[in-house]
C-alpha cells in the first residue's frame, strides 16, 4: 500500500473510531497559572534562582572584563583547554577571544570540538532566550545558527542579554511559533543521570558545567 | 516485544524473592515519590496545571482524526516524510526499509516505549543495523540483555557492582564501584558513537499539530545529540501523543518533569520542526516520523479512550503499592505499573493481559497523582467486568465475588458474618493469625500473616460509640 493510502487511511479510521462521541471544540489553552514576576529585577532574581537550582552557574556583570579572572579560573578549575564560539556571534567571539591570557586557553574550531577525542572546551554562545519561570537557558538555529557550544563543550558558557529574559515558557514559544526553526532547545543546567542506583552523576551526554552570564 | 503478561503471578513471586531487586525498587519508587511531593507543594500551579492538561489532551482525543491530519500536513510541509504503520509487524518493516533506503548501518537510539512495544531494535538489527541505545539506564540493559523494568528508569534493578562488571564484561574496561566513573565510561563510549552514527533514532513525549513538531525531554542530553548530529533522524510516536499546538506544550512541560522525577524541567527540552534548513550548519537531512497505531484507534472508539491521555510520567508506578512490590519486570510487557494494566491488556488482548487489571489493590493512589487526570481505577474496575464478560473469569471466582457482593449488600448478613467469624477467630486462632487457609485463599496466607477476625467488628465498636443498638442499620 502506498504510504499516502495509509496516511489517510489512519486518520479515517480515527475518525470512523470517533463517530458518535462527541468532543468539545478545543481551544488552544494558555498555560496554567503560576507566579508572576512583578519587574524586571524579579526576573532576573527568579532566573537565577532556578538556573542555579537546576546546578547551573549564574554570573551578573556590569562589563564582560570584570568577570574575566574569575570566568577564566573557573574554567581552568574545570580543566578547559580550548574554547570554541560559533563564527558569527561576535559576542562570544570577544569574550573568548578576551578569555585566552587567562588561561592557558587555546581557540579550537567547531571542527576541532567535533572530534572524538577533542580536548576539554568551553563552548560560548548568545542565548536567544532564558526563561525565568525554569531557569533555562534556550538556544535555537534560527537564521542557520550553530547548536554545538551547548551541545558537544564539557562547560557550556551562555551569554544572556537582558533584553533576551522572559518570564515564561510560553513568552518564548509565542515568539517562535508562528515560524518554528528546525530545533529549539531548552537548556536547565548541566547534563545529568540518575540511572545508576538514583545516584544523581553530572555529565552524562552534554555540558558537565553550565554557566549563565547576564550581560 | 512479545508479551509475557500470562505469567504476572510466577513473575511477582520471582521478583518478591530477590531481595536486591526489592531494595532497588524501593530506593526508586520512594525517591520519585519524595520529589514529586516536594516538587508540586513548591509550584502553586499545578492543580491548575492538571486541569488545563487534561483537557487539552481529552478534546485532542475527541478530534483526534483532525488533529493527526494538522500534524502530517504541517510535518511535510517542513520537508519530514510521514509514515503510519497499522501494526507492529507494519512498524518493523517500515523502520527497516528506512534503514536500507538510507544506507544506515550505525543507529543512535533514545528512549521510546512505542519502539520498545513494536520491537524496532529487532527490526533495524534484522535490516543491518547495529542499534546503540544511547540514554545510559538503556545502554546498561542492552548491555545486559533485558527489557527496562521503570518508565523513566529503565535499569532501576541494576546495582553499580553489576554496571561494572558488565562494563568490564562488554567494554573491557577496568572494574570500579564509582558511580561518576562508570558515567565517563559510558560517555566517552557513546560519544564516539554519535559521532559516527548516520541515523539517530528517537521517540517522541510530544507531537505539536500546527507546527509538525516533534518534542523530546531528556536529562542526559543523548536526545538532543542523536537528533543534531545524525544525517538522518527517524521519530517513532503512537498517535495520541498528538497535541494541538505549541502553544499548549508549556503546560505539559509543568506536568511532565514534576510528575515523573520531580524536577520543575527536564535538563533539556527539544522542538524539532522539520529537516535540516539550508542555511542550518548541522541537523539531519532526512527526517522520518513514524506513526504508530498498534490497537490504538480500537481504544479510541469505546469506553478506554482516557488512557489515551497518558504522557508516560511513571507517578502511577512509583506510588502504586504493587508496583512497589513487583517491580517493572514482572507486568510481562513494556508497559508497567496502573497505567500498564490498563494499557496492556488493551493492546496485547484481554486474555493475555487478564492478570493485571487484578494485580491492584483499587486504592486510587495512581489516580490521585495522574497529571492528566486519567481514572486508573474505574478502567481497572471495567476491564475486571469486561474479563467476566469474556469468559475469563473461573466460576469459583464468580461464585466468590457474588457471594461477597450478596453480603456486602445487606447489613444484617454481614454482621452475622462478622460475629461468627469473630468468635471463630477468638476460639482457634488464639495468637491473632490465620496460618493456613484452603484452595484459592492460600494466597493469603501462603506468604504472610492474616489477621485473625477481631472479636469486635469495626462496625460495632463504632455503633457502640455512638450509644446505637447492634442490630439496628
Amino acid at each position: 500500500m502506498e504510504p499516502l493510502d495509509r496516511k489517510s487511511e489512519l486518520v479515517r479510521r480515527i475518525a470512523v473510531a470517533l463517530r458518535g462521541h462527541d468532543g468539545a471544540k478545543t481551544s488552544s489553552g494558555r498555560a496554567a497559572g503560576h507566579a508572576e514576576p512583578c519587574t524586571r529585577a524579579d526576573t532576573i532574581a527568579l532566573f537565577r534562582d532556578r538556573f542555579e537550582a537546576n546546578g547551573g552557574n549564574f554570573i551578573e556583570c556590569p562589563s564582560p572584563e570584570a568577570i574575566l579572572p574569575a570566568l577564566g579560573e573557573a574554567l581552568r578549575l574545570s580543566g578547559v583547554a580550548g574554547l570554541f564560539f560559533p563564527e558569527d556571534d561576535a559576542g562570544a567571539r570577544q569574550m573568548a577571544e578576551a578569555l585566552v591570557p587567562f588561561g592557558p586557553f587555546t581557540l579550537v574550531s567547531s571542527a576541532e570540538a567535533l572530534q572524538p577525542s577533542p580536548p576539554q572546551t568551553a563552548g560560548f554562545q548568545t542565548a536567544d532566550y532564558a526563561v525565568a519561570e525554569t531557569g533555562s537557558i534556550v538556544q535555537t538555529s534560527l537564521g542557520g545558527k550553530t547548536l554545538l557550544p551547548g551541545l558537544l563543550a564539557d562547560v557550556h558558557v551562555a551569554l544572556v542579554s537582558r533584553a533576551a529574559l522572559v518570564d515564561r515558557m510560553d513568552d518564548c514559544m509565542a515568539a517562535l511559533a508562528d515560524a518554528p526553526p528546525r530545533n529549539i532547545s531548552f537548556l536547565s543546567g548541566p547534563s545529568r543521570t540518575a540511572d545508576i542506583e538514583q545516584t544523581l552523576t553530572i555529565g552524562a551526554h552534554g555540558p558537565r558545567k553550565m554557566i549563565a552570564v547576564l550581560v | 516485544m512479545e508479551p509475557r503478561s500470562r505469567s504476572f503471578f510466577r513473575n511477582s513471586e520471582k521478583a518478591l524473592a530477590d531481595a536486591s531487586l526489592q531494595a532497588a525498587i524501593s530506593r526508586t519508587t520512594g525517591k520519585f515519590v519524595g520529589a514529586r511531593a516536594a516538587s508540586i507543594e513548591a509550584f502553586p500551579g499545578f492543580e491548575e496545571a492538571r486541569r488545563e492538561g487534561s483537557r487539552i489532551k481529552k478534546e485532542t482525543l475527541d478530534r483526534l482524526d483532525r488533529y493527526l491530519a494538522l500534524f502530517i500536513s504541517e510535518a511535510e510541509k517542513r520537508g519530514a516524510v510521514v509514515h503510519v504503520a497499522r501494526d507492529a509487524d507494519e512498524a518493523r518493516e517500515i523502520a527497516a526499509g528506512i534503514a536500507r533506503q538510507e544506507g544506515v548501518t550505525l543507529a543512535v537510539k533514545s528512549k521510546s516505549m512505542v519502539a520498545e512495544e513494536v520491537d524496532l531494535n529487532g527490526a533495524l538489527e534484522a535490516a543491518g543495523v547495529e542499534v546503540v541505545e544511547s540514554d545510559l539506564g538503556e545502554f546498561i540493559i542492552q548491555l545486559a540483555g533485558e527489557p527496562p523494568s521503570h518508565l523513566i528508569a529503565p535499569a532501576v534493578h541494576k546495582t553499580r557492582e553489576q554496571v561494572s562488571r558488565l562494563f568490564e564484561q562488554k567494554l573491557g574496561e577496568p572494574y570500579t564501584d564509582n558511580i561518576q566513573e562508570l558515567v565517563r565510561i559510558a560517555r566517552k563510549h557513546l560519544r564516539a558513537k554519535f559521532l559516527s552514527a548516520g541515523m539517530g533514532v528517537s521517540g517522541a513525549n510530544f507531537l505539536c499539530a500546527d507546527t509538525g513538531s516533534i518534542v523530546m525531554v531528556t536529562n542526559e542530553g543523548n536526545g538532543r545529540m542523536g537528533t543534531v548530529l545524525p544525517r538522518v533522524h527517524l521519530a517513532v510516536a503512537s498517535i495520541e501523543k498528538v497535541i494541538p499546538s505549541l502553544a499548549d506544550l508549556p503546560v505539559f512541560l509543568r506536568l511532565l518533569p514534576r510528575s515523573a522525577t520531580g524536577q520543575p524541567i527536564t535538563t533539556y527540552v527539544s522542538v524539532l520542526t522539520g529537516v535540516k534548513r539550508p542555511e542550518d550548519p548541522e541537523g539531519p537531512e532526512k527526517l522520518h516520523i513514524l506513526l504508530v497505531d498498534n490497537g490504538r484507534t480500537a481504544i479510541l472508539q469505546g469506553k478506554y479512550r482516557d488512557i489515551l491521555k497518558c504522557i508516560r510520567c511513571g507517578a502511577c508506578l512509583n506510588i502504586c503499592p504493587v508496583y512497589q512490590s513487583v517491580g517493572g519486570h514482572a507486568y510481562g510487557w513494556t508497559y508497567p505499573g496502573p497505567m500498564g494494566s490498563v494499557l496492556t491488556p488493551l493492546l496485547a488482548g484481554l486474555a493475555e493481559g487478564a492478570a493485571l487489571p487484578n494485580a491492584s489493590t483499587l486504592c486510587g493512589a495512581c489516580a490521585e497523582v495522574c497529571p492528566v487526570e486519567i481514572p486508573l481505577p474505574r478502567l481497572l474496575l471495567e476491564l475486571r467486568a469486561d474479563e467476566r464478560d469474556q469468559g475469563l473469569k473461573t466460576p469459583e471466582e464468580i461464585l466468590g465475588m457474588k457471594g461477597y457482593a450478596a453480603a456486602m449488600g445487606r447489613a444484617g448478613v454481614l454482621e452475622a458474618l462478622e460475629r461468627i467469624a469473630g468468635v471463630v477467630g477468638r476460639l482457634i486462632f488464639k495468637d491473632g493469625k490465620v496460618p493456613w487457609l484452603p484452595l484459592k485463599f492460600s494466597g493469603w496466607t501462603d506468604k504472610r500473616d492474616f489477621p485473625a477476625p477481631a472479636a469486635q467488628p469495626f462496625r460495632r465498636l463504632w455503633k457502640k460509640q455512638r450509644g446505637i443498638r447492634p442490630w439496628s442499620r
